[in-house]
């Protein structure tokens, strides 16, 4: 089963990562990304720019309407996502709860729809 | 002139037994696998061009063990300079392949090799992960296109499987009783879930998976005709075979699913229907009876009904009365239900459901919300139906299923319904 590991960030996020624990926490990611490699549970994951280079689209009337910034201003953001592929949610939970910035911030797990089904 | 489709098959076929030859000769099991994939990969780019080999399974050897044995002189060498102490190394010709080398035709490793690719030390990712590749033949591409992962994903999840099977260093051979029997219950296990796997999978970009479903079925075959009075083996070919017959009609041309009573049963494919249903009649009337045959004994009542309304419910009943003893597990006891309802009406069956809300594994299931919804439909209370249906479809992670069941819940939205 494929989960969705949404990572969310805050303001205080890169200056916690940057400050002196930085470094063990990024070994703490690495050591996590080598173990879903090893394993061949790891699908992929991308990590995503800071907000401020979000552009919101709309259409106004039919046209777009393009404005610099988030769509909400909320205290935390997206800050990146991984996707595993796991024997359980349990499994996929538990990534999660050792992802380093889980101490600080929030991150959700959610199943991948599948594009396959079972007659009923 | 044969085509790659022809090639394909062959190399498949042959993989298992050239690996059993290799493995017998260098023992390294994860180094042989590794052989026996290039030389695959080889005679899938030559022998379109250049022609089948006269002997396509002493090609196949040859060109591993040469392999083998190029990377074990490399190995020889490292270590000759790593080490002072040289280790001997042994003659060229203690490598070279040998005349003979053909398998002897009463000898198929199949069965060795899948009882080691399922050892209960992997988790079930790489068990048929392993099993597709080692004893199926396919490549780490296509195993990874049927998982809809990378490759390098793959690779790496069999690549581990191997290192896991070499450190618990176990001897190539069966295993003996009664760890032989317990073992063979895991491969067959492996083999219902990579058919599973295929099954589910309905068209357009699932038709790589989909090709599980008839990989499945051959190694099914090949350990059918291995250990032909094994009552469970049968089974579960036979219950492949009945329900893959279905597959022509249970997906409409847009992907969606067609529940089994709307399925045109013309477009069944009588063939499998006929196999599966010699199978399994032969199975019950000699073996132990067991799960896999009570399924396909369950399939091909189904599947002998010429209309949905033919169907002789209270033998399927009497069936899975004989399953929820053999092999009581609550997805069981869910089809249970539906029978029940088949056979003493609908509140008969939901009181049946009602016995698994409080079971941890089902209680927030998608399946468990869909059939309820069937049968509360069946009853007649169709705003309750409806809001069951529309609970089921937010629940299932899978696209098809969730049209499907907004499908059913759009049937019921009656003129004078909110």
């Amino acid at each position: 089963m494929k989960y969705m590991l949404l990572i969310y960030d805050n303001a205080q996020t890169r200056e916690t990562f940057l400050g002196e624990q930085g470094e063990g926490l990024m070994a703490e990611i690495d050591a996590i990304m080598n173990e879903l490699t090893e394993s061949g549970e790891l699908v992929g994951g991308e990590a995503l720019a800071d907000p401020s280079n979000t552009k919101t689209i709309r259409l106004v009337d039919g046209a777009p309407a393009i404005t610099d910034g988030p769509y909400a201003e909320a205290k935390e953001h997206l800050g990146g996502y991984l996707i595993v592929d796991c024997e359980s949610v349990e499994r996929a939970a538990d990534i999660a709860r050792r992802w380093p910035s889980a101490r600080f911030t929030p991150l959700e797990v959610r199943p991948l729809m599948d594009t396959s089904g079972a007659e009923m | 002139m044969r085509s790659d489709a022809d090639h394909v098959d062959l190399l498949r076929r042959l993989a298992p037994q050239v690996l059993g030859v290799l493995v017998r000769r260098f023992e390294q099991f994860d180094a042989c696998e590794d052989a026996v994939q290039e030389a695959l990969l080889a005679a899938a780019v030559q022998w379109p061009q250049e022609g089948l080999p006269d002997s396509p399974q002493a090609w196949l050897i040859t060109v591993a063990a040469r392999r083998m044995t190029d990377q074990l002189r490399s190995e020889h060498a490292r270590r000759r300079r790593e080490d002072t102490a040289a280790a001997q190394v042994p003659a060229d010709d203690g490598f070279a392949p040998a005349p003979g080398d053909e398998q002897r035709p009463d000898h198929d490793d199949t069965l060795t090799l899948l009882i080691l690719c399922c050892h209960p030390a992997l988790s079930p990712a790489s068990q048929l992960a392993l099993t597709l590749r080692a004893v199926g033949g396919l490549t780490t591409a296509e195993i990874a296109s049927a998982f809809l992962v990378p490759e390098a994903t793959m690779a790496q999840r069999i690549s581990r499987a191997k290192q896991s099977l070499k450190a618990t260093d176990i001897p190539f051979a069966m295993p003996p009783e009664p760890e032989r029997s317990e073992r063979l219950r895991v491969v067959l296990h492996v083999l219902y879930l990579i058919f599973n796997e295929g099954y589910i999978a309905s068209s357009g970009p699932d038709l790589q998976r989909s090709e599980l479903t008839r990989e499945a079925i051959r190694l099914t075959r090949a350990v059918h005709a291995l250990l032909p009075d094994d009552g469970e083996v049968a089974g579960l070919l036979a219950l492949m075979l009945l329900s893959d017959a279905r597959r022509p009609a249970r997906t409409g041309a847009d992907g969606t699913l067609i529940a089994l009573a709307e399925q045109d049963r013309a477009l069944w494919n009588r063939a499998y229907i006929e196999e599966g249903t010699g199978l399994i009649t032969g199975a019950l009337a000699r073996a132990t009876l067991g799960p896999y045959q009570l399924q396909a004994a369950i399939a091909a009542v189904h599947d002998e009904a010429p209309r949905a309304q033919d169907t002789d419910w209270p033998q399927i009943l009497a069936l899975y009365k004989l399953l929820e003893r053999v092999a009581p597990n609550p997805m069981v006891t869910l089809n249970h239900a539906v029978a029940v309802a088949m056979v003493d009406g609908p509140r008969a069956g939901l009181d049946l459901l009602a016995t698994l809300d409080a079971d941890d594994r089902m209680a927030a299931h998608h399946r468990l919300d869909a059939v309820r919804a069937h049968l509360l439909e069946m009853a007649g209370d169709h705003a309750a139906a409806r809001s069951m249906y529309l609970t089921a479809a937010r629940r299932t992670t899978s696209l098809p299923e969730q049209r499907y069941l907004e499908a059913r819940a759009a049937r019921l939205t009656g003129g004078n319904d909110p």
